[in-house]
């Protein structure tokens, strides 16, 4: 006789998928245990992001009058660095600095940690320096609780949600993770840099709570991958993401590749005089739907950094806000299902189907061939010094020398680098269909 | 009293150090509080005893409802009750021991650990002992009772020196012990579980009144250290030299040397002024 469940959900993991699967879980009367290995929801995280949090619209009516942020992205830009130039589209809205607004710098422990109370105020357990080391099956192999590194660590349910992260070893463990490829995979490396508040706001030009967040194409030693330069109240996250075996083959140390960021003639009166507070790196499954798991088993669903819900889309780089939605989806149907009476994957089926109607998987199918793109050599090595190199002719004054036209000026250039005409149209096309 | 009755642990909530800057805790941020190692051996010992005397354990704390972090963890590991005396983190450590001592007054045994996490006086322990007119002991890193009769404890005393100080101490009394003592159990999964919202009970707990003779509040002041006995036939002679009396005042000395020889350096000087035999 199988045994019965202890209660309705077990959701593995605090971060932002677990806390909102539980909210959802909990809201609709149903016994959550939301299980989270470090001493309190987020401590595992590193500090600061940009987080777009316009999914907690559906969670958490006016978020953003209690939402732990730091500022508010009113300053977006993208910067193409070569050693020695900089060119930098820079967007800034007056519109993002008001509600609703669009995205916001947050400390994650911060974040996380508000997320997850909002779980318990709606009535989840939430049950911290808990690791689950296993999965419990019943004789037809379906997952029916989890295992904890606590004495008596055995707790059952009727559904388990993996939201444990980018190793996720739970939907591992389920045999829902294909084989590990590196190359699916990059490392986040970030410093935190104190400044007084008022040099922050002077040197990237804002005022109270208004933030910028820069990406930046280059910059990263040679290593395939990008930058960023994010501004809290009084401290910059300034990093990379580097693509794993790329950084092997050259046997760089990361944080050789931030202090070669930081000493760029662009970057460096931003962060001149800062002191370093904290160092930090973490995994990130940038390969989107390439490396998708699958999302449910019986007994079993995934969500978050576990099912590899992070956007790496050059100009489009999110995971919190698709964390959250794959969290908030998986709970809907973990709700559906119980109440139906069946949690196998076909009962469980809602789910994919939410994720495929709503941005979660649209954007990811949309932008599959982005991060294979955007992480490629000629986009990565070649074409920063070829939009560089055509802005400083476009910009310098050769006179006696008549101004030289564009086309004459990319043709040129083009040639110069040895850019075929046909990777170039190929990249182009390519382009386009990801972000046109 | 019998160690029947039940054992008390005390717990010293302590928030987190006002460091201040970013990305620094602040006080109010219960995420970044707790207890020190030696309040948890505290807790575990007290586990242990009552397992062996056939008794309960109450863990007990003075803080704000942050605090009931402490003792739902206690609960966890094991204890059968809690209660939390409704007070300020910094309360007065005289009116800390006597709320404590009134809510303890059937405790056979009260354990404490001998520091908390914010390096206090050490003095509560002290005081609830004075309040319940009771023995106390300190800086003990072995505990043991007598189950047979269940009146004496019997403890050893870290000493100066490497040495050990064998107590029979008679119940009811408070105990203080190292956190090197034991290491708190890991707490199993229902418990931890039926914890976070187990009941705790909440005293009320009136405005500060100081219970007992003022305290008089001074900076913190390191250990005495071991000097050897001065030299000299005559009294005098030696007391100049502990004193230094009519010498003029060192300035200390700075010297350049390699990391080795600079090591070796320091060590010695150490030794010269007394702090390393």
């Amino acid at each position: 006789m199988p045994e019965t469940p202890d209660v309705d959900v077990i959701v593995v993991g605090a971060g932002p998928a677990g806390a909102c699967a539980s909210i959802e879980l909990a809201r609709a009367g149903l016994q959550v245990v939301l299980l989270e290995r470090g001493p309190f929801p987020g401590s595992k995280n590193m500090y600061g992001g940009v987080v777009y949090p316009r999914i907690l619209d559906e969670l958490i009516p006016n978020w953003w009058d209690e939402a732990p942020v730091q500022r508010w992205v009113t300053r977006r830009s993208t910067m193409v660095l070569t050693p020695t130039q900089a060119l930098t589209v820079d967007f800034r809205s007056t519109a993002w600095g008001a509600p609703p607004y669009n995205g916001a710098t947050a400390y994650r422990p911060d974040f996380d940690h508000w997320l997850a109370s909002h779980a318990e105020a709606a009535g989840a357990q939430v049950l911290c320096s808990t690791t689950v080391v296993g999965l419990l099956r019943d004789a037809n192999g379906r997952v029916v609780g989890v295992r904890t590194d606590r004495p008596d660590g055995d707790l059952r349910a009727r559904l388990v949600i993996a939201c444990d992260g980018v190793n996720s070893f739970v939907a591992k463990e389920a045999g829902l993770h294909p084989p590990v490829d590196a190359a699916n995979y990059t490392l986040g490396v970030k410093e935190t840099l104190a400044l007084p508040k008022e040099v922050i706001d002077e040197r990237f030009g804002v005022r109270g709570r208004e933030g910028v967040d820069i990406e930046i194409l280059g910059g990263t030693g040679g290593v395939n991958g990008g930058g960023f330069v994010y501004t809290n109240l009084d401290t910059i996250a300034i990093g990379a993401v580097l693509k794993l075996p790329k950084l092997a083959a050259q046997k760089r140390r990361p944080e050789e590749i931030i202090a070669g960021l930081k000493a760029h003639p662009a970057i460096a009166p931003l962060v001149e005089g800062a002191e370093l507070k904290e160092y930090s790196a973490h995994v990130i499954p940038e390969a989107g739907l390439a490396m998708m798991p699958k999302l449910t088993g019986d007994g079993l669903l995934v969500a978050g950094d576990a099912a590899a819900m992070c956007l790496a889309a050059g100009i489009w780089l999110e995971g919190v806000n698709f964390a959250m939605a794959s969290g908030m989806y998986a709970g809907r149907a973990a709700i559906d299902a119980i109440r139906a009476g069946d949690v196998s994957t076909a009962g469980l089926a809602g789910y994919e189907r939410r994720l495929s109607e709503t941005f979660v998987l649209r954007d990811h199918r949309k932008l599959k061939r982005a991060p294979h793109l955007v992480l490629s050599d000629r986009v990565q090595h070649v074409y920063p010094e070829l939009i560089t190199s055509v802005a400083e002719r476009m910009f310098r004054v050769d006179n006696p020398e008549p101004k030289p036209g564009l086309r004459r000026i990319v043709t040129s250039e083009r040639k110069r680098l040895g850019i075929r005409r046909r990777d170039l149209a190929r990249d182009g096309l390519d382009g386009f269909r990801s972000f046109g | 009293m019998s160690a029947t009755a039940p054992i008390a642990v005390c717990l010293k909530w302590t928030p987190a150090r006002l460091d201040g800057g970013p990305l620094g805790p602040d006080a109010a941020d219960d995420r970044f509080a707790g207890i020190s190692p030696a309040d948890r051996a505290a807790l575990e010992l007290a586990l242990r005893l009552a397992d062996r005397l056939g008794t309960t354990v109450t863990a007990i704390t003075a803080g704000p409802a942050g605090a009931e972090r402490a003792l739902r963890d206690a609960l966890a590991a094991g204890a059968e009750r809690a209660v939390r005396l409704d007070m300020a983190t910094d309360a007065d450590s005289r009116d800390v021991a006597f709320e404590l001592a009134q809510s303890l007054a059937d405790a056979a045994i009260v354990l404490c650990g001998d520091y908390s996490l914010d390096r206090g006086s050490g003095s509560v322990p002290a005081f609830v002992a004075h309040h319940r007119r009771i023995a106390q002991a300190l800086g003990l890193v072995d505990i043991d009772v007598d189950t047979a009769t269940a009146a004496t404890v019997h403890a050893t005393r870290r000493l100066d020196g490497g040495r050990r100080e064998l107590l029979a101490i008679p119940l009811p009394c408070v105990l203080s012990v190292e956190g090197s003592l034991a290491t708190l159990r890991r707490a199993p999964l229902p418990r931890a579980l039926a914890s976070r919202s187990a009941h705790i009970d909440v005293v009320a707990t009136p405005p500060a009144h100081h219970h007992g003779a003022p305290a008089i509040v001074t900076a913190y002041r390191p250990r005495a250290r071991v000097m050897p006995a001065p030299a000299g036939e005559v009294v005098l002679d030696r007391l100049r030299r502990l004193t230094d009396a009519g010498t003029a005042p060192s300035r200390g000395e700075t010297v350049v040397l390699e990391p080795p020889a600079a090591a070796a350096r320091i060590v010695d000087a150490l030794r010269e002024w007394g702090y390393l035999p």
